[in-house]
């Protein structure tokens, strides 16, 4: 297991300090008069930990789709502007070579079961075997993947006959066996109860800041998301209205009210603001430990 | 795996051990002895002696033989009445009424019964004893296209799923207040609402499997590899040839009989 942990790490070895990189994007899907994104430039250092925020229809699921090359590859449609990942251009770069280098879990587990295995053990090598792995790291991978993500118990098992919480383990277990250097997910825990939740998100977490991989998730989780993402960033009718820090987006009113809500802690702080007990120029918390410092100073 | 949508049978027993072209040889000969052995007896005498004693072997003679009566039953019925009775020109044997047994139609709907359970039961014997992933690795490792044996496999696995989504839209519809019970005028009334949903939704599926599909690097090409390792004794890849020699010779025997 210790071989290929290094391999993993000395594969994403050449720190290229921009590993995601979108230039002026707009995107309209087929079909479609008005772009799903618009005019989106980013760039994303590698080993970043980074949340996408905003309402329904605010063009996440479409950036998460660029970033990994579905978009243009898969839903085809108009791409304007430069995407590269890992120095590589999207755009001219076929899906199944981009596949190895970003990984994609999408938000409904029961469509990105295979359908083809089994066991739960041979649906999380399934895309390995794809990638032409020896059948040798490829076991030692499953077993690991399945450790990471609180599975082993499931090995056996037949995919499609598990729970939306287990098959999105299942799924997330089998995209991260690829070994990306670059993972991007779509509300990977819409399926999971709040403790499952957590446990998948502090998994992902800990790879991501072991192994220097890139992770872009799409998550409600906001005060999760306050506690552990490097960066946060806020979408509205598919363009970008913040990004930054947890505390500096969450806390920006101008973001609440466009359909990215705020933490239950900016909610009590906001209320104590309404009701004029909160000392002017005082930031409103967005996690627990600051909730608990700020209201201590406001008392 | 008994969630899978499957006839295959987990049992320990050496047929379950072969490598699954070493079976899909032995059911290809027990399919082609069975067909081309001449008179209405053959078959049977063939079944009793090469498929049941397989069946033995692998530990599934009870499943065979239920799930092929099953099959068979209901043609060798109406095959037996139509063809035993309806026999122009023959030799009766005795009457019911107007009509009057013929020795030919009588032989003739013991041969083609026997041909139904013949085909049926070489089938079952394949099926019952190889698990379908096994199949569709060691199909794809012989340079079958991946993407054929996916479409067989994924499919016979989705069936389970969407008769689950067909229901959820029936429960749906009808909390809704639609009425699907009643006269047939009623019945094909509520026919629209509930095949539109369906449709449209595994419409919307067959992207986002292909999507899935897409994540995983499967159309990738180059060599992939295998994670399962079927188990192959040394000596199957010469018993196939020998059984495909024994095939042969049978459908010698069987032209010459003729």
């Amino acid at each position: 297991m210790l071989y290929w942990l290094s391999a993993w790490v000395c594969g994403s070895g050449k720190t290229l300090n921009e590993i995601i990189s979108l230039q002026q994007v707009t995107y309209t899907y087929p079909g479609t008069s008005t772009p799903a994104i618009k005019n989106i430039s980013l760039a994303i250092p590698a080993g970043q930990f980074c949340a996408i925020v905003g309402g329904n229809g605010a063009g996440k699921s479409t950036l998460a789709y660029t970033i990994a090359g579905f978009v243009p590859h898969f839903y085809h449609g108009t791409l304007q502007g430069e995407v590269s990942v890992a120095g590589i251009k999207t755009s001219s770069t076929p899906i199944h070579d981009l596949v190895s280098l970003v990984g994609l879990v999408f938000q409904n587990p029961f469509n990105q079961i295979s359908g083809t295995k089994f066991t739960v053990r041979e649906e999380i090598a399934f895309g390995m075997e794809n990638l032409g792995i020896p059948r040798d790291e490829m076991a030692a991978r499953c077993e690991a993947m399945m450790a990471l993500v609180d599975i082993n118990e499931l090995a056996e098992r037949f995919p499609l006959g598990l729970s939306g919480g287990q098959m999105q383990r299942v799924v997330i277990a089998s995209i991260l066996a690829m070994q990306p250097q670059i993972l991007v997910l779509d509300e990977p825990t819409s399926q999971l109860d709040p403790i499952g939740s957590r446990e998948v998100l502090a998994a992902i977490r800990q790879l991501s800041s072991q192994h220097q991989m890139t992770v872009l998730i799409i998550e409600h989780k906001l005060e999760w998301l306050a506690a552990y993402a490097d960066r946060i960033i806020a979408l509205a009718e598919g363009t970008i209205i913040a990004d930054g820090s947890p505390s500096d987006v969450l806390s920006d009113e101008t973001v609440w009210e466009r359909g990215v809500g705020l933490t239950r802690y900016t909610l009590a702080a906001r209320q104590a603001r309404a009701e004029g007990r909160w000392p002017a120029g005082l930031k409103l918390p967005v996690t627990l430990e600051e909730a608990i410092e700020s209201f201590q100073a406001a008392r | 795996m008994s969630e899978a949508l499957s006839l295959y049978v987990a049992r320990p027993s050496r047929v379950h051990q072969l490598h699954p072209l070493t079976k899909l040889a032995l059911a290809g000969f027990m399919l082609v002895g069975g067909l081309l052995l001449p008179g209405p007896w053959g078959l049977y005498i063939f079944w009793a002696l090469v498929t049941l004693p397989l069946a033995f072997l692998g530990r599934i003679l009870n499943q065979l033989v239920i799930a092929t009566l099953r099959v068979a039953f209901p043609f060798a019925l109406s095959v037996f009445l139509i063809q035993g009775f309806l026999w122009t020109g023959g030799t009766p044997l005795f009457r019911v009424g107007p009509l009057s047994l013929k020795q030919e139609g009588l032989a003739f709907a013991i041969a083609s019964t026997g041909r139904i359970l013949m085909v049926v039961s070489s089938f079952l014997w394949f099926a019952l004893t190889t698990r379908p992933d096994q199949l569709m690795a060691t199909l794809s490792q012989r340079g079958f296209p991946a993407g054929l044996s996916y479409m067989i496999v994924a499919t016979l696995q989705i069936v389970p799923r969407f008769q689950a989504r067909a229901n959820a839209i029936l429960d749906a519809q009808r909390s809704r207040g639609l009425e699907t019970e009643g006269n047939l005028r009623r019945r094909l009334k509520a026919l629209l609402p509930l095949v539109i949903p369906l449709v449209l939704s595994s419409l919307i599926d067959v992207e986002e499997r292909a999507l899935a599909i897409e994540t995983r690097g499967f159309n990738r090409p180059g060599q992939k590899t295998n994670l399962i390792v079927i188990p192959e004794a040394p000596w199957e890849p010469a018993a196939r040839i020998g059984i495909l020699i024994c095939a042969v010779l049978v459908v010698g025997l069987g032209l010459w009989l003729r």
